[in-house]
């Protein structure tokens, strides 16, 4: 249910239509994948059926002979760098001395004809030596496991500390020591990876694939091609679902070096199969805690032992873990910790960032925690969470002061309203319900972060508004529109968004970390500010007077009784040959240095969640149906409540099939088993309960108009939710996602 | 990744197909829907490089009655048997069961035949099929053999069809009136799964007796399977808790599931138990489904 509140906002706190949704109800928007270009070559793949292996030589002469075939490229044709990661560029592009996950790419082909290239591809030949392949967490840590990388295989390995966690354990009424265990999860977005790339006249390379990040992804191709960034324009928009996955490159410097090679267009799009084998995926977990507490209910200490599988290679993992420290703690005041955090190689694909972002991993661990605790204390879990919630203005567990804390504390009380067993359905058909707490930060913590946004006035009519952040579908295009509106007092139909392309739009990084509304809504309102006051300044010339007596109301400034539009004067400033786009650079709110160890801990804006989610358990068949899910979500003012809870919902059913029954698996040879719709299971329309989603009255100053972010807090607590309902149903804890019904009876 | 090179031949009549078949055999694949062959040909799983394309032989897609009997052609679509009057009235345990194959995308394309052909364990169709008695017509040029459905396939993908033959149509019996029945199917999601435990079911009670039990179970075993001790156990007997739980035992004790990433051994046993169980206890309980009809009662 979403209310809409009396707001003294005119387009904001409104559930306008998505801007962009007509084309895509039509199912006339074209998405990149769905782009052909005139003259364009065919490309694909080849890929290695080895998970875990030494390259001894590739066969690339049979396959470049096949007529029409114009490109067959290794690691020997890559430029300058063979190597990209978000974070460490240790990826190789085209591997060369081993490979290490099944699917790995090793050579890339580009014909004329989509047959000649399949002939090529089935052409290409390669001498591997297989090495003993690494499939878990486990495996990788025993002291006997082949090396993956030379250095081994823990790939960070960082620990972070406070207090004296053996001296508060000693005097603590209970402590209990648990282990759990979270699964890799694909994100299943239904349009693959893919694009299309070209030189354009000026000898740009042009590369349009579906991605969230067109900044770096442009830098991280110049790097490979050792050509300067801006002989390269990356446009990732419209791009049909990205969850993370998409964050880190893909296609796109496959693409960029084949167009580069072949000086011809050239189309390369993944197959569903393709997706699931070399796509990205969530690292799976796993994690030791041992947490105490008084007699009481207030914490007294946490020791947490992180495990997470990044797979072959580091892509997001460094700032994964990062997150899965900070949220280990939950949002709660515990005096002593210590957290001992470690990134796992295995030949498990790669990992990399998915929708939370490491806080789902650690919320499962800490959440499941809290509710034993309760239980072990005979206390309501609401209860024991109120008593040990950090409240604002407190000194977090990172030395951090924490901003409003209060909607948290004002959704755990609405939660207890919430909080009952539903009454039971039929004969075996047992019902339970659970409760867990998600906090999340915004953005990217303390990394630096001078996102940059544009606005242009129109003389025609309209405002363009530009950001390089991507709408994926979570419906940014919409908010940032609401945004810039509300600041010009103008109706959004007069706003056209310019986003995520190198060529219009200023960097604003990336769709990721919950940040787009935070960083290009605040980066663009500063736009707006700029050209407001230079607008009013150009109103006072045009009314020949001081640009103190000018006032601006609804898109018109006023002087006496006389009015001029912005697009008047824009049409004034062109006349005069001066700019009507107006750009401006956010430096983002942050604490000066991270902990130790750490690349972004901490955040300084923290999104909160409380869930409840209510099921069904049939006691004979072990199966789980969500019955009900409650939402009261902190995300500071919202733009666009029906967007909002839209993504609220998203997150849920996502989470759910996390928590219920995804799990991405390999065989003994580290060959992926279940890559397609068929056979890896997301949740379809049906398995949805029904869901509650209600949002706290709250408001973040360093926000733009009060907002916070949305995207990932409502992914984060569902499975600890979900466990703790279907032990309330069964009596038996679970430790292990997701809750299979073979785990269950 | 990509589709193979493919022949397709699209025969108008049953008797140019049967022609087609007799010269190719084993070379080409007999198609309908295509919900299963086109996944294996883009798969590269098809052995076959020509396709012999049934869509275009009306006289193959039918439901009629004959007597005690329905007549299915093998290309009757699943949307086709969902909207029959006819096996609404006399089969409705087939509509049960094909209401929860696939999507509507899939049973507007899947057909009966093509269930049969691709002969998969987990096949949703084949249960009630076999609880209906039902008998697989195979012909050929100059021939035609009726098998009975226990006798139709010999494994995961195996059935007794020789390659020259073609499934041309299925005869279920009709239902008793009066009598229960159930399609219960277990998947991981509640639309467009695989099943990892399916159940057919017809019970037919005399006063509070059971006059006869017919139990199919699918995805447990090499093929779908008749669980005929947990039948024979229930013939005569009172229908009670107690005998619902025997019966729930000896249908899991028949089964012969193997483990994959659909579920374990182990669990498709202990699930075979509770599908059955529940079944079964809700026709006790009074809220089974039961087929009426007659024509005495449409006067």
């Amino acid at each position: 249910m979403i209310t809409e509140t009396i707001s003294k906002y005119s387009y904001i706190n409104k559930s306008i239509p998505r801007i962009d949704s007509i084309d895509k109800v039509a199912g006339s928007l074209l998405y990149l994948t769905d782009l052909k270009l005139e003259n364009a070559l065919y490309a694909y793949t080849f890929r290695s059926k080895v998970a875990h292996g030494k390259i001894n030589a590739i066969y690339t002469e049979d396959a470049e002979k096949v007529n029409g075939v114009k490109a067959v490229l290794t690691y020997k044709d890559i430029p300058a760098m063979n190597g990209y990661g978000a974070i460490v560029p240790e990826i190789p592009v085209l591997a060369y001395d081993k490979v290490r996950y099944y699917g790995e790419p090793l050579a890339l082909v580009a014909a004329e004809t989509q047959e000649a290239a399949l002939e090529a591809l089935n052409r290409i030949k390669v001498d591997i030596t297989p090495l003993p392949v690494v499939r878990s967490i486990d495996e990788a840590l025993d002291e006997n496991a082949p090396k993956i990388h030379e250095k081994g295989n823990i790939a960070r390995h960082t620990v972070v500390r406070k207090g004296d966690v053996e001296k508060a354990r000693s005097s603590a009424y209970i402590v209990l020591e648990r282990i759990y265990e979270t699964p890799m999860q694909k994100h299943m977005f239904l349009e693959p990876e893919g694009g299309v790339a070209f030189v354009d006249e000026e000898g740009v390379i042009n590369v349009l694939a579906g991605g969230q990040t067109p900044y770096r992804d442009r830098i991280q191709i110049s790097r490979v091609l050792g050509i300067p960034p801006e002989k390269i324009r990356v446009k990732n928009t419209p791009t049909g679902g990205a969850f993370g996955g998409k964050d880190d490159i893909t296609v796109q410097i496959h693409l960029a070096l084949l167009a580069y090679k072949t000086k011809r267009p050239v189309k390369l799009v993944w197959s569903r199969e393709e997706s699931g084998i070399a796509g990205f995926h969530r690292t799976a977990s796993k994690i030791k805690l041992r947490t105490s507490v008084d007699r009481n209910g207030y914490l007294l200490s946490n020791e947490a032992t992180i495990y997470l599988d990044s797979g072959a290679y580091q892509s997001f993992g460094p700032t994964i873990l990062d997150v899965s420290i900070e949220t280990i703690n939950g949002p709660y005041r515990i005096p002593n910790y210590v957290i001992d955090a470690n990134l796992v190689y295995t030949n498990n694909g790669i990992a990399s960032a998915f929708r939370g972002f490491g806080a789902p991993e650690s919320n499962f661990a800490i959440e499941s925690m809290m509710n034993e605790l309760a239980d072990e204390l005979k206390l309501d879990p609401i209860d024991l969470r109120l008593k040990n919630i950090l409240k604002t203005g407190e000194v977090g567990p990172f030395d951090n002061k924490i901003r409003h804390a209060e909607g948290l504390e004002e959704a755990l009380k609405r939660a207890k309203e919430l909080f009952y067993r539903p009454d039971p359905t039929g004969p075996f058909q047992r019902t339970g319900v659970g409760i867990a707490v998600a906090v999340k930060g915004v953005g990217f913590g303390t990394l630096p972060e001078y996102p940059t946004a544009a606005i242009e006035i129109v003389p025609e009519g309209r405002v363009n508004i530009m950001f390089s952040n991507v709408d994926y579908g979570q419906g940014i295009n919409t908010g940032n529109a609401q945004l810039v509106a509300e600041k010009l007092q103008i109706p959004v139909s007069q706003i056209n968004v310019l986003h995520s392309d190198t060529k219009f739009a200023p960097d604003t990084g990336g769709s990721s970390a919950s940040r787009s509304t935070f960083n290009a809504g605040n980066a663009l309102l500063l736009a707006c500010e700029k050209a407001l006051s230079e607008l009013k300044m150009e109103a006072a010339s045009y009314f020949m007077t001081k640009s103190d007596l000018v006032t601006y109301k609804d898109g018109y400034f006023y002087f006496k009784d006389k009015g001029v539009s912005i697009y008047e004067l824009a049409k004034r400033l062109r006349l005069k040959g001066k700019s009507t786009r107006f750009e401006a650079t956010l430096e983002v709110p942050r604490y000066a240095e991270a902990v130790e160890g750490t690349l972004e801990v901490p955040h300084m804006v923290y999104m909160y969640g409380v869930i409840i989610t209510k099921v069904v358990v049939d006691e004979l068949l072990g199966k789980i149906k969500p019955r009900e899910v409650d939402f009261i979500a902190d995300i500071g003012n919202v733009i666009n409540p029906a967007i909002a809870a839209g993504q609220i919902e998203g997150g849920i059913i996502q989470g759910l099939g996390y928590s219920l029954i995804e799990e991405l698996n390999y065989d003994k040879d580290g060959k992926p088993l279940n890559i397609n719709y068929t056979t890896y299971v997301v949740p379809v329309i049906s398995d949805s309960p029904l869901i509650n989603v209600e949002f706290i009255k709250s408001y973040e100053e360093l926000g733009p108009f009060g907002a916070k972010g949305v995207g990932e807090i409502s992914i984060i607590p569902v499975g600890a939710s979900v466990a703790d309902a279907v032990t309330d149903a069964i009596g038996k804890r679970s430790y292990k996602l997701p809750l299979l019904p073979w785990r269950i009876i | 990744m990509a589709y193979e090179k493919v022949e397709v031949y699209s025969p108008r009549s049953l008797a140019e197909a049967l022609e087609i078949l007799s010269q190719k055999k084993e070379q080409i694949k007999p198609v309908a829907g295509g919900t299963d062959v086109m996944v294996m040909l883009k798969d590269g799983a098809l052995k076959e490089k020509e396709l012999l394309n049934l869509s275009y032989i009306p006289e193959l897609s039918y439901i009629k009655e004959k007597e005690n009997h329905i007549l299915i052609g093998a290309t009757t679509k699943y949307r086709e048997i969902r909207r029959s009057p006819i096996i609404n009235a006399y089969a409705p345990i087939l509509i049960e069961a094909v209401r929860q194959i696939g999507s509507p995308q899939i049973q507007n394309l899947g057909t009966i035949g093509g269930n049969l052909g691709t002969a998969s364990p987990a096949g949703d169709s084949i249960p009630p099929l076999y609880v209906l008695n039902a008998k697989v017509k195979l012909q050929k040029v100059g021939s035609a053999r009726e098998v009975h459905i226990d006798k139709f396939f010999l494994g995961p993908r195996k059935t007794v069809r020789e390659a020259d033959e073609l499934i041309t149509e299925i005869s279920v019996d009709k239902m008793e009136p009066g009598s229960y029945y159930f399609f219960e199917k277990l998947g991981l999601r509640s639309a467009n799964a695989i099943s990892i435990v399916n159940a057919a079911g017809i019970l037919s009670l005399e006063n509070k007796t059971i006059k006869y039990l017919r139990l199919s179970l699918g995805a447990v075993a090499p093929t779908v399977i008749r669980a005929t001790e947990a039948e024979e156990e229930a013939k005569g007997k009172e229908l009670t808790e107690d005998l619902i739980e025997r019966i729930a035992k000896l249908a899991s004790e028949a089964t012969r599931p193997i483990s994959d990433i659909r579920g374990t051994a182990e669990y498709r046993k202990k699930a075979t138990y509770g599908i059955v169980y529940e079944a079964l206890y809700k026709i006790l309980k009074g809220y089974g489904k039961k087929i009426e009809y007659g024509f005495e009662k449409i006067s």
